[in-house]
């Protein structure tokens, strides 16, 4: 199985049904990545799964699994020819560490090299064309024969990526699969610590996302790893991410003028902003602050004229505000991710505790499915962007119970008559 | 028991309704499946190895003989004709089609079930003693209170996003049969100044770190409860970990953080709950109580079983009537075990046919009362003596007559390799081959709990097994790691690791190792393993095993 040219092109009719990969991603919810990763390379398709690598700045965990599974597995590496040479260095070392005897290198067509960057310097004018000669084309070419790839992907590292699966099917219904989806930097952190595994020699000098030379700069403390990738550029993913076949899709357009804010039954204009780096703390209007350094200048605030926002992230401890809380107008809790039910205790205790009566918000992932239990912790404003929930909102179509169990404390659920005890009607 | 008024019908209508929505979205292909596996998981229904699995909760375990036959028509129908009664007290169908969900769903709603909050990270389906309300040793009946825990926990608001599932126990025995202690909140009735209350456990678990739970209050009113779970809840909502699911339960937290400094902050948050909205006022509880009131018993009921000739003819018999009858409170009345533990069947399940016959014999001789145990098996908690025999006349003709409960081979087996997407190793064949070694030789043995997990989220409990056996891999083969000295009951213990893993066909033969040992060692053949144990140490087990 892990010889690719022996097999025929991948055919269509093996491919997994969308309840097929579902079933899937159920198994494998809670599997370790190195199971994924097994399950992918010996079981999943009598098609071979290819390995792809990037060699790049967190290559070495998948590597290193790879090798445990097979150190013959075929481990395929774009080499775009614009490699630093110490990611090139970085392949020797890692095929001799790991004992990995299969890497291939796939290069770009002499040709369309000729043809469309003949000096080398297309990545300067037009990098979605470099990055489709010398990534998309070769990899698609390669990729033939596969069924599908394994690819390094981590939820954490993009905001487009809150929700990747162990599973995916690309757009000609291949398997792209993500062991490490679930992982985050800490983990990769770890498993490195841990198996003595060699860093990425730039890795240590400040890049943390590695690609090609002229496309990647350093990442500042505290920015997302990926930024130091075509930083300057509205581009944040390559083109092989999306789709082998060769069109690369368009990301979602930035900063469009949806209006998110849901309240008082409609999305209306939001009046606030969150503070900027260069605002100063003075004379704020309308303006979120966040929690650690309204705590840090609250004195300097006192006198503060205008508006006042506090966002409150899950972790942040809302006792320590507690008696602040008639300062603030409003006041934004995050939910960066939808399972994370932190918001909705200091929700309830903003409201029944120290008896916040501004706007509460509530800003992040959020489903249809959470609307009701938001609004019954006190939740008076959402920030929504979900596609689906925004239209159940709109249409007044949320998900829900008319009669609760327990009473949070609302006025909206008020004691229903004669009946006993803990039960509410909405 | 408890009866569903036209609220709880409600509530289970609309929720109901809405999953049936979700379900319908997700197989027309708008949810995606990381949308829809929140709201799956919400409403019980997990994906394993085959297919989907649909866990339908059975509160603290109760039943009546509708609700078994409804359980037996959705096998029958929806499944292959057959159920799997778990160690949560429920039941799960393990072939049901994703679109026959939301029917299944209807058809639980029509005798007031259904399968919320059986998954997910939310407060799961409370469980309880299953002699509840017929045990001799009884301080309290815990039906009411976990009833009343049972409402408050359903869909709460604040605590649905938890970091990890949370389980809440109850027992109001002084014999401690529901293993409060290895859940992440276990109740135990106290008696104090002449009132009944509840001794609080905290941060008991299985799974890959096993804890036995901390005593966090000694004695919390009946009025408080909720105040005061409320309060355990939200401290656990706001800072256990969720950075890494393994460490995200509840024992996790009241690890590192110490159980005092749990404490401080529980009754912190209790301090501002407390003579709140969630004072539970005595009428209320008075009112769930009437549900649990005891059966018209009959006062001059016989107190002696009619059938000792009987069993002095049939050895079967004579040990169905040692090994499956637990001690009533009610003179003249006795509680029967049905063993779901057939030599060489499924630990746990039962065919349609035999959920059909068993709901009417909880119709004509247990005042339509049926519970699930957390044992795998089925009770039927009330019956007069004098019936017992034709209870068992009718258990042989189901298959269903074996007098093995709580010997060798009443073992609890998770469903392994051969049902579980995460296993690491076959369970139930390993319990059927020990079932089968020992079945002639198993009262010999006395009390002996075998308990065996697939891999380290120990669904199987062998943790607290006499005897623990735990799948593991090793380069492609299964192993199993064997534990003795486990305990779930109030003396709570996990057992001792005694050494590197053997196969799947060496596992009778360490047991029967392990066996001689303690048949050697005995002080006499009243001494339990389990005490045998304690007094020798592992010493000599670990000696019979490696040498
Ligand atoms: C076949 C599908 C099943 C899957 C995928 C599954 C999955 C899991 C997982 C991942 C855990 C660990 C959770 C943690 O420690 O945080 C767990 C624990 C548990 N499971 Fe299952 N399980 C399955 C079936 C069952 C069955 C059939 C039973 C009952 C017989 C069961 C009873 C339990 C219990 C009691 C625990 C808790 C152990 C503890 O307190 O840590 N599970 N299960
Ligand atoms: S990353 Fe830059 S240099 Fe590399 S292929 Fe893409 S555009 Fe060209
Ligand atoms: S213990 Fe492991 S193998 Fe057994 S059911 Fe649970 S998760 Fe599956």
């Amino acid at each position: 199985m892990a010889n690719a040219n022996a097999a025929q092109a991948f055919v269509p009719k093996e491919r997994l049904s969308d309840l097929q990969l579902v079933a899937l991603n159920g198994m494998f919810d809670e599997r370790d990545a190195l199971s994924v990763l097994r399950f992918a390379l010996e079981e999943l398709t009598s098609h071979p799964i290819a390995m792809v690598s990037s060699f790049g700045a967190d290559s070495s965990v998948l590597l290193h699994m790879v090798a445990q599974i097979n150190p013959h597995q075929e481990v395929l590496f774009l080499e775009t020819g614009k490699h630093f040479p110490e990611t090139l260095e970085y392949v020797e070392t890692m095929k001799q560490r790991l004992g990995l005897t299969n890497v291939r290198f796939l290069e770009p067509d002499t040709s369309d090299l000729a043809r469309f960057d003949p000096k080398g310097d297309l990545w300067q004018t037009d990098p979605d064309s470099c990055c489709h000669i010398r990534k998309t084309e070769p990899l698609d070419a390669a990729l033939k024969a596969y069924g599908g790839w394994v690819t390094g992907r981590k939820r954490f590292q993009t905001n487009d990526r809150g929700v990747l699966p162990h599973f995916e099917l690309t757009s000609d219904e291949r398997i792209k699969v993500n062991p490490l989806a679930y992982w985050d930097f800490e983990d990769v952190k770890a498993y490195r610590a841990e198996h003595d595994l060699p860093p990425h020699p730039l890795f240590n000098v400040g890049y943390l996302s590695i690609g090609c030379a002229p496309c990647t700069s350093m990442v500042k403390e505290g920015e997302d790893p990926r930024s130091g990738r075509w930083r300057g550029r509205d581009k944040t993913e390559c083109g092989i991410h999306f789709d082998v076949s060769g069109k690369i899709a368009k990301p979602q357009a930035k900063g469009q003028s949806m209006k998110t804010l849901f309240k008082d039954g409609q999305f209306v204009e939001d009046q606030w902003r969150d503070l900027a780096d260069d605002d100063a703390l003075i004379d704020l209007d309308h303006v979120f602050m966040p929690f650690s350094l309204y705590i840090e200048h609250k004195d300097r605030l006192v006198g503060n004229n205008g508006a006042l926002g506090l966002i409150v992230q899950p972790g942040d401890d809302v006792h320590e505000i507690g008696d602040d809380v008639h300062r603030f107008a409003a006041i934004a809790v995050e939910f960066p991710k939808f399972a994370d039910g932190r918001g909705y205790s200091s929700a309830r205790l903003l409201r029944e505790r120290y008896g916040f009566d501004g706007e509460l918000r509530a800003r992040g992932d959020i489903l249809t499915d959470q609307v009701q239990f938001l609004r019954r912790c006190g939740f008076d404003s959402l920030v929504v962007v979900d596609g689906p929930t925004r239209n159940a909102l709109e249409n007044d179509a949320i998900a829900g119970v008319s009669v609760f169990m327990q009473p949070t404390g609302r006025d909206i659920e008020v004691p229903a008559g004669t009946r006993p005890f803990l039960r509410r009607v909405k | 028991m408890y009866r569903y008024d036209e609220f709880d019908a409600a509530f289970v209508r609309e929720r109901t309704e809405q999953f049936s929505d979700q379900v319908k979205r997700r197989v027309a292909g708008e949810l995606t499946e990381d949308q829809f596996r929140p709201l799956r998981l919400m409403n019980g229904l997990y994906l394993q190895l085959h297919a989907y699995m649909l866990r339908v909760a059975v509160p603290y375990g109760t039943l009546n003989s509708r609700q078994m036959h409804k359980l037996a028509h959705i096998a029958r129908t929806y499944d292959r004709g057959y159920g799997h009664f778990t160690t949560r007290q429920n039941i799960q169908y393990n072939w049901p089609k994703l679109q026959d969900v939301p029917k299944i769903l209807e058809e639980l709603a029509e005798v007031e079930m259904h399968a919320i909050q059986t998954s997910g990270n939310c407060i799961r389906n409370v469980t309880t003693d299953q002699f509840a309300g017929a045990a001799h040793d009884e301080i309290i009946d815990p039906r009411p209170v976990a009833e009343i825990i049972r409402q408050w926990s359903s869909l709460h608001p604040e605590f649905s996003f938890l970091p990890r599932k949370f389980k809440i126990a109850i027992t109001g025995a002084q014999q401690d049969r529901a293993a409060v202690k290895f859940h992440d909140i276990g109740l135990m009735a106290n008696e104090k100044d002449g009132q009944v209350g509840w001794r609080v456990f905290v941060g008991g678990g299985l799974g890959r770190t096993p804890m036995v739970a901390k005593e966090i209050n000694d004695f919390v009113p009946h009025e408080d409860l909720l105040a005061y779970l409320e309060a355990i809840l939200r401290v656990y909502n706001l800072h256990g970990r969720r950075d890494n699911k393994y460490k995200a339960r509840i024992k996790i937290l009241v690890h590192e953080t110490g159980i005092e400094q749990i404490r401080e902050e529980v009754e912190a948050e209790f301090a501002q709950l407390k003579d709140g909205v969630l004072t539970l006022p005595q009428d209320e509880l008075d009112r769930i109580s009437t549900y649990f009131a005891a059966p018209p018993f009959a006062a001059d009921a016989d107190d002696v079983l009619d059938a000792e000739q009987h069993a002095l003819e049939n050895a079967q018999y004579a040990k169905f009537l040692k090994r499956n009858l637990f001690k009533h409170r009610q003179p003249g009345y006795t509680s029967i075990t049905i063993s779901l533990k057939s030599v060489g069947e499924v630990p746990g399940d039962a065919s349609d046919a035999q959920m059909d016959a068993i709901a009417e014999l909880a119709r004509e001789f247990s005042f339509d009362e049926l519970r699930v145990s957390h044992e795998q098996n089925l009770v039927l908690p009330h019956v007069k003596k004098s019936d017992v025999r034709a209870i068992y006349e009718r258990l042989v003709e189901i298959g269903l007559a074996e007098g093995n409960a709580g010997l060798i081979s009443d073992i609890i087996a998770c469903p392994g390799l051969d049902y579980c997407a995460l296993a690491n190793a076959r369970s139930i064949p390993i319990a059927q081959d020990i079932a089968k070694r020992f079945a002639d030789r198993e009262n010999e043995f006395g009390e002996l709990k075998v308990k065996i997990s697939g891999c380290i989220n120990a669904c199987g409990h062998h943790h607290v097994g006499h005897i623990g056996i735990l799948g593991v891999e090793k380069k492609g083969t299964e192993l199993y790691q064997i534990t003795v000295g486990g305990d779930a009951t109030e003396q709570a213990a996990v057992g001792n690791i005694l050494g590197r893993g053997v196969t799947g066909d060496e596992v009778p033969d360490a047991l029967e190792k392990l066996l001689n040992v303690y048949m050697d060692q005995r002080e006499n053949a009243d001494e339990p393993f389990l005490d045998a144990f304690r007094r020798l140490g592992e010493a000599p087990f670990k000696e019979a095993l490696y040498g």
